[in-house]
């Protein structure tokens, strides 16, 4: 009876306290909305114009992601295929377009167009989205392909080198097998492309996003916005829902390679071209970005990186404090839910945040405010508790994907050897599966923190008032502040994250090595 | 392992009572208005009066979009206690839908007339100006505009830019020019516009940053947008338009706070609001951005535009939020064509 107990709240409290803290909130703003606009409000998602304008903004993110996946997956192959010098360093520096906020990576490159081309360059156009698209999602490919690569096992390769040329077996036999992970990267980037607001706002380029957008805040049209709203949602949950149906099972982003110890090819012969390549994309994505950031910063009339520490240096603590906090509330989520997912075949949880992380953030924000803005649950309303819930809601379903894949990795024959040995569930979780997922829960920790460190479309709809957060604080500021305050702003922001990302590499490697089972 | 979950939990304690405080001496403040302006204010209301002052920051860069819809979101159940826009058709959004409520005091009364509501629900302060911010690398005084009329003469084609009229001050300069000059005549000025091929930026500042950086020779923006562009480069200037004789004169945007209704800090939201409407603090914000008081006799410092000096438009605030209402969607459908 105990144990019965025990295994029902084991798989039933997640469902519930993501269904209190989340679900039911998008429920309630859900149901609010049809009894408001009734029929009116879901046939008039249906206009011309609107079907006109997500066609064309999936043309758009549908395009970015296209060549983002492919520009990713290359690097991610002659990373991972090949051995040559500063591959590690390459590895590491090719994914910063990740660590700059992306409204931050247009301003700063469309400077650096006009600084090389002139000023009166109009580069105001799709093609810009696109470009800006691919540099700041593809490295979300290189990693996604790039641990697919890892994981493929030599034998298969070295089997088929044994009866066919190199561009043959790549082409027959490797590719076919890493195949789930362009269609993951693909689906993902396209969804993160079609929610975002800040680039295509930028430049100019009306899509479905910036139109939700404008309905929220030109309009206040709650109607159409709401509307607008659930037709990505439905979208973006077909999309997804493809994902959990065919492609829950490809690499995602995993950190070991359960031994398979891949193969590695030489590549004297394409040394000069593979360094080009990747140089190249060095120099597009990140140096010149990253110069333009420092040019600004010390252009202009007066020297503004120590005001911009003075502006920035406060919310350092809290911005830090509360993104350790989610991080870590959100991996222990994500540990769970994707422990229900592969060992119990129990998805509710997994889905459950899979639609929360496709939820625009502004209706996230709106409906956990409508919800928790009541007098009883003013501990959570005024209170950081916002925030974190906001988080969970955008970033458990990453955490739970790598979880997932950790927890793939780890051979049943362990559990299934303690079974047999008499040793209860909870102790062969606590002293087998626990200890072997330590290098996962680290990265899934690593990237949530990053990602919580730069949200800012949920967090500025609920943080409490008088809480300084440095994506709130910086975004506020910048608004009316001079180009090199914003740029100086900028450099900081970047600096702190390299820094949290330096001290997390240096613990990581420690642990890696403590908990490593290959 | 046990002392990672220890450092988490209290963490976790922490936030949670951070929620449960009492807070009496505070007041809870939304706003709307760039924090690097208004929050050397807040802070100086803090320092002398010894009321915690527990802001909300948004911009209206950023299209007011989290203030707003946080209020709107709140009716129920206030939390703020003070709303403080950079223009007064936010606060006029507010009051529509019933989340705002009077306020009268001696100091309000201070105020002229024509900046506040009819029935009080926002008192305007510190004022800006619509201007012209020119690049004079790229343009010469003598061959700028004198009038916003003049915009769509051919000499001018793609020359010049202008913020998003769906958002930010720029809404609220169309819908006066609609109010102004009526429906047909505002609809053909802009349709006009777009034959110049006017450059639309996502922002006052968006506009700020072209003109410093010679894209484009000339653009309307506000006037704390020109000082602020004319402190980062020597090669900017501003004039305010439509100065001549019978012209009809520059846009006046004032500051607008509004007391929230049912707000959970009253008396402390009336203090602020009562501070906020002083010539201290108009005079700050003048040093600050270039802002003109609105109480007579301010003293305004060198080298601030005065209200004494300029032409100022004539505005009804209530009739052009009602023209805002009407006109919105088809600025949209112009912005879209």
């Amino acid at each position: 009876m105990v144990r019965k107990i025990s295994k029902f709240l084991a798989k039933n409290i997640l469902t519930i306290f993501l269904g209190c803290l989340l679900v039911i909130p998008v429920l309630v703003l859900l149901c609010n909305w049809i009894s408001d606009f009734g029929n009116s409000a879901v046939s008039g998602l249906f206009k011309k114009d609107n079907l006109i304008l997500i066609g064309k903004s999936f043309l758009l993110s549908g395009t970015a992601s296209l060549l983002a996946t492919s520009l990713g997956s290359v690097c991610g192959f002659i990373l991972n295929k090949y051995t040559f010098a500063f591959k590690g360093f390459y590895k590491l520096v090719l994914l910063i377009p990740l660590l700059i906020p992306d409204y931050v990576y247009a301003v700063a490159w469309k400077d650096a167009w006009q600084l090389l081309f002139g000023a009166g360059t109009n580069i105001n156009s799709y093609t810009t989205v696109i470009f800006v698209h691919i540099l700041v999602f593809s490295p979300i490919a290189m990693l996604i392909t790039g641990s697919a690569i890892s994981q493929v096992n030599r034998g298969i390769e070295e089997a088929g080198l044994l009866m066919i040329s190199f561009r043959k077996m790549l082409l027959k036999i490797l590719i076919p097998i890493i195949r789930p992970s362009f269609t993951i990267s693909f689906l993902l980037i396209l969804i993160f492309s079609l929610s975002d607001f800040s680039v295509p706002a930028f430049f100019g380029v009306r899509t479905f996003t910036t139109e939700i957008f404008t309905q929220f805040s030109a309009f206040y049209n709650y109607q159409a916005a709401m509307g607008q709203s659930v037709f990505l949602l439905v979208i973006c949950m077909i999309l997804m829902f493809s994902e959990s149906r065919y492609l829950s099972d490809a690499p995602f982003f995993a950190i070991h390679t359960k031994g398979s110890n891949p193969k590695l090819y030489n590549c004297d012969n394409l040394k000069f071209l593979l360094h080009s390549f990747l140089i190249l994309q060095l120099l597009v994505a990140v140096i010149l970005p990253v110069f333009i950031l420092f040019f600004q910063s010390f252009s202009g009339s007066e020297f503004l990186l120590g005001k911009a520490w003075k502006l920035l240096s406060p919310t350092i603590l809290q911005s830090s404090v509360l993104a350790l906090s989610s991080a870590f509330i959100i991996s222990v989520i994500g540990l769970w839910t994707s422990w229900l997912k592969e060992r119990e075949k129990y998805k509710l949880p997994n889905t459950v945040l899979m639609i929360l992380f496709i939820i625009p953030s502004t209706v996230l924000g709106i409906a956990i405010i409508g919800f928790f803005n009541k007098p009883v649950l003013n501990f959570i309303y005024a209170s950081s508790l916002m925030i974190i819930i906001g988080y969970i809601g955008r970033f458990a379903f990453i955490s739970a994907r790598i979880l997932g894949n950790g927890i793939r990795q780890i051979p049943l024959s362990l559990e299934e050897a303690a079974t047999v040995a008499g040793i209860g569930s909870l102790r062969k979780y606590l002293k087998i599966t626990l200890p072997l997922l330590i290098p996962s829960l680290f990265a899934s920790f690593v990237l949530v923190f990053i990602l919580c460190f730069g949200e800012l479309g949920t967090t500025i709809m609920v943080y409490p008032p008088g809480t300084e957060l440095m994506p709130v604080k910086f975004f506020t500021i910048s608004a009316n502040a001079p180009q090199a305050l914003t740029s100086s702003m900028s450099l900081i922001n970047f600096g702190i994250i390299i820094s949290f990302i330096g001290t997390f590499y240096i613990i990581g490697r420690k642990v890696f090595k403590r908990f490593s089972y290959e | 392992m046990n002392k990672i979950l220890s450092i988490f939990s209290l963490i976790f304690l922490s936030i949670i009572y951070s929620g449960c405080k009492n807070r009496n001496n505070e007041v809870i403040v939304y706003c709307s208005v760039d924090q690097i302006f208004s929050e050397p204010v807040l802070k100086d209301f803090e320092q002398q009066t010894g009321i915690k002052v527990r802001p909300v920051y948004d911009t209206e860069e950023t299209k007011s979009t989290g203030v707003l819809n946080r209020l709107i979101a709140e009716k129920d159940n206030p939390q703020c206690d003070v709303f403080w826009s950079g223009d007064p058709l936010r606060n006029n959004v507010l009051r529509l839908k019933g989340i705002t409520t009077p306020y009268i005091s001696n100091q309000t009364e201070l105020i002229p007339r024509y900046f506040r509501a009819n029935d009080n629900q926002w008192i305007g302060f510190s004022a800006r100006a619509r201007v012209l911010i020119f690049n004079k690398k790229l343009i010469t005084m003598d061959s700028l505009p004198g009038s916003i009329l003049d915009l769509i003469k051919p000499k001018y084609r793609g020359k010049f830019a202008m913020a998003n009229p769906l958002f930010g001050t720029t809404t609220f300069h169309v819908a006066v020019l609609f109010t102004y000059l009526g429906e047909e005549q505002a609809r053909q000025l802009l349709n006009n516009l777009k034959t110049n091929d006017i450059v639309i930026a996502t922002s006052n500042g968006d506009v700020k940053k072209r003109v410093i950086q010679g894209e484009v020779a000339f653009g309307i923006a506000d006037s704390d947008d020109a000082f602020e562009a004319k402190k980062e480069s020597r090669d900017v200037d501003y004039i305010f338009l439509d100065q001549q004789k019978n012209g009809i004169g520059s846009l006046i945007i004032p500051n607008a706070v509004s007391l929230i209704k049912n707000s959970p800090h009253n008396e402390n939201g009336k203090k602020l609001i009562d501070y906020l409407l002083t010539r201290e603090t108009e005079i700050k914000l003048a040093k600050s951005c270039a802002q003109m008081p609105l109480i007579k006799d301010t003293e305004v410092p060198s080298g601030i535009p005065s209200l004494d000096d300029i032409l100022p438009m004539k505005v009804d605030y209530d009739q052009t939020s009602q023209t805002l209402e009407k006109t919105q969607t088809w600025i949209k459908e112009w912005l879209e064509k």
